[in-house]
């Protein structure tokens, strides 16, 4: 074997073992969508979406009361935990240089790697206990714990790529700081800041483990924020491992509604930045090309 | 021209100017007069502070963490660096043009243009609309965008994006115009256009401009200030600095011996 052969067989393997590792990434989110296209949207059914669950034995039912649950309970965590997020993110961004900020940094960090079972205990501690109840509230709070620190480090990320001579050129035409945060860096984001957000909303939606014990769940459909309350994940933990067929196959269904409210969302607001992106790269590259040009000429 | 440059008005003037980055002394006591409508250029190696010393002047260089000024900086007799002085204020009456274009990337050719004046609490469309076409026209920018003032700003080339910029400065109509090496961005003829520009501008306004070019400085300005290492070696009219300096070290510079 000629020295060349040898090369192209050497560029041929490596290129052969990017693109196995690239199918390998792929496969499990479309194996994951083919079970759950077979399995849950054949048990679907318009009854699904209308009603509660029917008692064991008899046919029919639906998980209405769990998709509201679902939607409820990460409707209190954002309520708590965007508005929090977003400034914080600012705060980092904006001001983080000093100690405080590093600490802030950290705990954030931190915060991302607990498990989400721990966020569950210290709910259940902090509400359930005291209140003696499993209550919606107490769920709401733990998915706020979780949507907390994703909020803040994307908004932080998002921001930190404003370059200083925008934030300049708002100083030096005399807006005050607020106003140059708000009006010029915050509102040019403003599309990646939601999506950042819809990103951590979506996370939290499919989460079970803050919620085993802390929202419990209900077999009945309910709007008490004091009261224990049923959500897509954890009905679906409790069907799935039920030894009754209607109910593993209603498992499957609500796997598939669960999966196709996270992956919307993620799609949504992924299409929002990408227009932006996409125009902002090309013009990236444009200035690149036109730099290099100019370093050419001189 | 001695009577020339007492007879005139001073626009802006510094006194024992110096300023600091944490520990680093970038401007060390710069005392100089910038008469009315005139073009003056700050030049000097590298790092010898002359950005500094411009972003000093609107009160912006105390924005960066760690930086500090001090000194006496008096824009039409009243010193800027007074106690009772609100930085926020003070900017909006000068106008400060940056090496990169910076329009917002986040409002339209005419928002861009007219964001200073909405500051100050100017909200009729017909009147800020007027100002725009004004500020463009005067920006030598208005021909090329007067259908479009609806696109992003970002929308521009770049030589058009500055000249937004420069109209965006001139919207609140300030006495002084700081342009921070406004053409190193730019291809040579968008720079000559900016060029053009500032001594058309020369007719109302004050203009300080940092280059690192000193055949643009030697083409427009009137006065040229020398800085080396933070400190003002020489500070005189163009035709002097360049053709006949006082100092050794100027010469040398001018002649592209050291920088």
């Amino acid at each position: 074997m000629s020295y060349l052969q040898y090369r192209k067989l050497k560029n041929i393997l490596f290129l052969g073992s990017l693109y196995m590792s690239a199918l390998i990434a792929l496969l499990p989110l479309f194996l994951i969508l083919q079970y759950l296209i077979l399995k849950g949207a054949t048990s679907l059914n318009l009854d699904f979406f209308l009603h509660d669950p029917s008692p064991v034995g008899e046919a029919g039912g639906g998980m209405r009361h769990a998709i509201v649950g679902t939607l409820y309970m990460v409707g209190i965590g954002s309520l708590i935990s965007v508005p929090i997020g977003l400034l914080c993110g600012i705060y980092l961004a904006e001001f983080g240089r000093g100690k405080t900020a590093k600490i802030l940094r950290f705990t954030i960090d931190m915060l991302t790697g607990i498990p989400s079972i721990i966020i569950g205990i210290f709910a259940y501690i902090l509400i359930v206990a005291p209140l003696q109840s499993f209550s919606a509230l107490a769920g709401g709070f733990a998915l706020s714990i979780i949507i907390l620190p994703i909020v803040t480090r994307s908004t932080e990320e998002i921001l930190k790529l404003v370059p200083t001579h925008i934030r300049e050129a708002g100083l030096a035409l005399g807006l005050p700081r607020w106003r140059v945060i708000f009006q010029i860096i915050v509102k040019g984001n403003f599309k990646s800041l939601i999506t950042g957000i819809m990103l951590a909303v979506s996370r939290a939606a499919g989460e079970t483990a803050p919620l085993l014990f802390t929202a419990f769940g209900n077999m009945y459909l309910n709007f008490q924020i004091s009261e224990p309350m049923a959500s897509l994940p954890v009905q679906i933990y409790t069907y799935a491992i039920s030894p009754f067929d209607q109910w593993q196959e209603q498992a499957w269904a609500a796997a598939f509604v669960l999966i196709t409210i996270v992956l919307g969302i993620n799609l949504v607001s992924r299409a929002l930045v990408n227009n932006k992106m996409i125009i902002g790269q090309s013009k990236r590259v444009i200035n690149h090309t036109r730099l290099i040009r100019k370093k050419k000429g001189n | 021209m001695n009577e020339k440059q007492t007879e005139q008005k001073v626009t802006l003037a510094t006194k024992d100017l110096h300023a600091w980055f944490d520990d680093f002394h970038a401007v060390k006591g710069i005392s100089v007069e910038y008469p009315e409508k005139t073009i003056n250029a700050v030049i000097g190696p590298s790092g010898c502070g002359k950005s500094t010393y411009l972003r000093c002047l609107n009160r912006i260089h105390e924005e960066v963490p760690g930086a500090k000024a001090s000194g006496e900086v008096s824009l039409l007799g009243q010193n800027i660096y007074a106690p009772h002085v609100d930085p926020v204020e003070l900017r909006r009456n000068i106008g400060m043009v940056f090496q990169k274009p910076n329009p917002f990337p986040n409002m339209t050719i005419f928002e861009n243009v007219v964001i200073g004046l909405k500051l100050q609490g100017y909200s009729k469309k017909s009147y800020l609309l007027e100002v725009a076409e004004h500020c463009l026209k005067k920006a030598a920018l208005w021909e090329e965008v007067k259908d479009k003032l609806n696109r992003p700003g970002t929308s521009l080339s770049g030589g058009q994006q500055q000249r937004l910029c420069i109209a965006r400065a001139l919207a609140v109509n300030p006495p002084v115009l700081l342009m921070d090496e406004p053409t190193s961005a730019l291809d040579p003829i968008a720079s000559a256009k900016i060029e053009e520009l500032m001594t058309e501008l020369k007719k109302e306004f004050t203009v300080i401009v940092v280059t690192h070019n000193m055949q643009q400085a030697a083409r427009i300005a009137d006065y040229t200030s020398f800085l080396v290492l933070g400190e003002l070696i020489e500070h005189g009219l163009s035709s002097q600095i360049f053709t006949n300096p006082k100092e050794q070290k100027t010469e040398d510079y001018v002649t592209g011996r050291f920088g």
